[in-house]
């Protein structure tokens, strides 16, 4: 039985051809990724000064920790843990708490049965 | 036609491992694809759960590009003769393309002879290079800077991930049956999937300007 093979002959034009397809997607690649770099690096140049702009304003609070706020003090002594300060009080967990993805609908519907409670 | 005895080598080794593993990579993005477009939660299941699946479908991106990457790297010849084979349009492509290949029923007429791959393959050639591109171009950029490139830039990456990923599986699923299904054609299966072999008289009809320029070699 015979077997037939390609012959190994390698022309110039399947020698430019190909790397001429390979040059190509180096290209659209490089561009492609010079943007993303491009992006990448104001992206990062924005989150230093936002976070640089934070700090700032942050140092200049008369009050820095949420824990010692007398506003956020009164309301648990109020409202959400009446007579004490408990901040993983029963009313604070359910109200302070969020939710995420699938279970947003169950908490719409939970908010929406206690909506008089607050008042 | 005379008889013609004996077999042809149509896909080398390398090039059989690369189309093994392109496949099964490509399998596991449009099953986890189609699981996060649609939101089905039994394809998530399959992988491990919805954040398994995200993870396995960014690895096996990873796949689907180093895979073709290194094969071309290490076969650069093999590549450029089947860009050059899928880039040279001729008359006779023309013609296969006015019949079809006679696949058509309806669509009659003489189909003039082929090269390795006729000229819906060379078109179907393109389609996956410029659509693996696409996918790879947009889909990293979705992954690894999606915090730090602008919403609309990342929402026209997710748009042409999207529609290049429903070209190329239609693209695929009509590879798929042409080359395993048809009766025309389904030996194509064989020679790719198994042993690189296809019997010499198939060959010499279905591409017979390619045949003509093998050398034989005796067993």
């Amino acid at each position: 039985m015979s077997i037939f093979k390609e012959k190994s002959v390698f022309t110039r034009r399947q020698f430019l051809i190909g790397s001429g397809m390979l040059a190509a997607t180096a290209v659209i690649t490089g561009i492609f990724a010079k943007f993303g770099f491009d992006a990448y690096a104001v992206s990062q140049d924005y989150i230093a000064k936002r976070a640089a702009g934070l700090y700032n304003l942050d140092e200049k609070m008369a009050i820095r920790k949420s824990h010692e706020n007398p506003e956020i003090l009164q309301i648990y002594k109020d409202f959400l843990s009446p007579g004490e300060v408990s901040p993983v009080s029963e009313k604070a967990h359910h109200l302070l708490h969020t939710k995420y993805g699938r279970e947003i609908p169950a908490m719409i519907e939970e908010l929406h049965a206690h909506r008089h409670d607050a008042a | 036609m005379s008889e013609i005895n004996g077999k042809v080598l149509k896909h080398g080794e390398q090039t059989r491992t690369m189309h093994w593993v392109h496949m099964i990579a490509f399998i596991i993005l449009a099953l986890t694809g189609i699981g996060f477009y649609f939101d089905i939660g039994f394809i998530a299941g399959i992988f491990g759960g919805e954040a398994n699946s995200s993870l396995v479908h960014r690895w096996a991106g990873v796949v689907f590009t180093v895979g073709p990457a290194l094969y071309i790297l290490l076969n650069f010849e093999r590549f450029a003769r089947f860009m050059n084979t899928i880039a040279t349009i001729t008359k006779d492509d023309i013609g296969w393309l006015k019949t079809m290949g006679g696949y058509i029923p309806f669509l009659k007429g003489e189909v003039p002879p082929q090269d390795k791959y006729n000229a819906g393959q060379k078109m179907l050639g393109h389609l996956i290079i410029i659509g693996c591109l696409l996918m790879i171009l947009t889909g990293f950029p979705m992954w690894l800077w999606r915090a730090v490139v602008p919403a609309a830039f990342l929402a026209f990456c997710y748009n042409i991930h999207f529609w290049v990923a429903v070209i190329l599986i239609l693209a695929i699923a009509g590879h798929f049956f042409l080359a395993a299904i048809h009766p025309k054609s389904r030996v194509e299966f064989a020679s790719m999937m198994m042993d690189g072999y296809i019997d010499a008289e198939i060959s010499a009809h279905h591409n017979e300007k390619w045949f003509n320029s093998l050398q034989e070699v005796k067993e």
